[in-house]
């Protein structure tokens, strides 16, 4: 059984005339690096909040290690790591790095209950995995864009998720951090952690077979695998972008 | 319980009602403060002033049917904030007018039925005239406050540091959000009497707003506004009756004024200019 089946998914937002997502099949086996591209208000995100419960299916069946996201949410949410695209925190934000990456862990630990030497320990291998050691007692709302995004990668991958989903985790990071990054999820992906990114910017994907899934109006126009360098050429293609313009891009 | 130290039984009861209060209301104001539903204050305290005066109007017990009308609000600002997809700061205006409006009416019929009507006890608070079961109310909620933060300090800190990032981390939110909201209404109905409807705002944002100047973490300020707020209040109640002010809006000023010299004097807030 797939690790992640969506069957003919719709998802809609209160008021929205249109379905956001029409009609999606996906399925996602573990140990599988996807990329989730197309143009912007294509579906991506509403996608990954539809597998993890946090937007409502409104026609179709979903379910994520085995569990139905409709009725299960909490406890998919519980194993599904999920990197949210937009986050600001204040100056003021009382709470340091270390306690937001021990955050990750809360879920799993379910009500009342309080983390013990394990769920530290998972916390600080997730600091020293980012590499992120160095900003451990600095408050988040201190840290740049960039420094945020590394301790939100770490707060979840503190929660040893089954999947792990990133919303343009790249960002706000430079390509140094990238490559890091990239190598770390990586390394989640031969343990059999599937990751599903979605990204705008392709360059230092790792070089294992990407399953790529290319979104258009709520619809999934592309879902087969291919390499890392044939990734943006496709995008491009299915978006109906020409290579010429991709050329001129980089010029 | 302060019997042994304080032998006039008014400012006894005062004193202890003001600790009560504050210590419950301050708590609950590190939590709001910091998710941004400060305005849940006002609009508590206008739904138990609406309640009182419910209660007034009909011959029911005000403290009881103010507490009725709070839980009752807090039971909508959750549900109606999400099936409305509205903040829960819009659900919050539209229940502070509703409940304002709900006590105007009431308040107005009485007057104009010429049963009249009292309504400074419920917007200043009174705190000379207060029965020793109320005393024990806000005992048994300031208890359940505490007990409230330290059993959920978890999932608390995370719905303090973003709500959406802790319902995707598997936190259940929703369930800790609606409990924080019925112990809100208690509180806040429970002190209406000591403080009044328009001042309970003050026990509930300016101690957590002091805090806020000094503490690094969430810990430190949970211990800071109780503290704070307690001394003050103490205080207040002190000056009150040994000057013959009164005590609530006393307090509130004092309150303020801590405020006031904690901005200034906040180490967070200074530059070091030595750094070149």
């Amino acid at each position: 059984m797939s690790i992640v089946e969506l069957k003919g998914i719709y998802t809609a937002y209160e008021g929205g005339e249109k379905a956001v997502i029409k009609d999606l099949s996906l399925r996602v086996e573990r140990g599988e690096y996807v990329v989730i591209g197309g143009p912007n208000s294509a579906g991506k995100t509403t996608l990954l909040e539809s597998i993890n419960g946090l937007i409502k299916i409104t026609h179709g069946s979903a379910s994520v290690c085995g569990l139905n996201v409709s009725s299960q949410a909490d406890e998919v949410r519980r194993r599904v790591g999920y990197v949210i695209q937009n986050f600001y925190f204040d100056p003021f934000t009382p709470f340091t790095v270390e306690q937001v990456v021990m955050m990750g862990r809360f879920g799993r630990l379910g009500l009342m209950n309080r983390p013990g030497r394990a769920d530290y320990d998972a916390a600080q291998r997730a600091i020293s995995l980012v590499g992120i050691e160095d900003l451990a007692h600095k408050t988040i709302g201190t840290c740049s864009g960039g420094q945020q995004q590394k301790a939100m990668i770490a707060h979840n991958i503190a929660k040893e998720p089954e999947v792990m989903m990133l919303d343009e985790p790249f960002s706000n990071l430079d390509f140094v951090a990238r490559e890091y990054l990239q190598g770390v999820f990586k390394r989640m992906v031969r343990t059999g952690v599937p990751i599903l990114m979605v990204a705008h910017a392709f360059d230092g994907l790792p070089d294992i077979p990407i399953h790529l899934v290319v979104m258009n109006q709520g619809r999934i126009s592309y879902d087969r695998n291919c390499r890392a360098e044939e990734v943006e050429g496709i995008i491009r293609k299915e978006c109906g972008v020409s290579e010429n313009a991709r050329v001129a891009d980089r010029k | 319980m302060l019997e042994w130290l304080i032998e006039n039984n008014v400012v006894c009861h005062a004193l202890e009602a003001m600790i009560f209060a504050s210590i419950a209301c301050s708590i609950l104001g590190v939590i709001i403060s910091r998710m941004r539903l400060s305005s849940i204050g006002f609009t508590m305290s206008h739904a138990a002033f609406a309640g009182a005066a419910l209660g007034m109007f009909l011959g029911a017990n005000t403290q009881m049917a103010a507490i009725a009308f709070s839980m009752a609000v807090a039971a909508l600002i959750g549900p109606v904030s999400d099936k409305a997809k509205m903040a829960a700061d819009a659900t919050l205006g539209v229940l502070f007018a509703m409940s304002m409006a709900v006590a105007i009416f009431l308040i107005s019929y009485m007057e104009y039925m010429g049963k009249g009507l009292s309504a400074s006890s419920l917007l200043f608070g009174d705190v000379v005239s207060l029965y020793r079961e109320e005393i024990y109310a806000l005992a048994a909620v300031c208890g359940l406050t505490i007990i409230f933060v330290l059993a959920f300090y978890k999932e608390i800190s995370a719905l303090m540091f973003n709500m959406k990032i802790a319902e995707a981390a598997g936190v259940r939110v929703k369930l800790v959000y609606y409990i924080l909201l019925f112990i809100i209404a208690l509180s806040v109905a429970l002190s209406l009497n000591i403080v009044g409807g328009l001042l309970i705002f003050v026990l509930l944002v300016t101690p957590a707003s002091i805090a806020g100047q000094f503490c690094f973490n969430v810990r430190s300020m949970f211990i800071v506004a109780p503290t704070v707020a307690l001394f003050v209040s103490a205080f207040g109640v002190w000056a009150g009756f040994e000057f013959t002010l009164p005590v609530a809006p006393l307090v509130a000023l004092l309150l303020t004024g801590v405020f006031a010299l904690s901005v200034m004097l906040s180490f967070k807030r200074r530059i070091n200019t030595k750094i070149h």
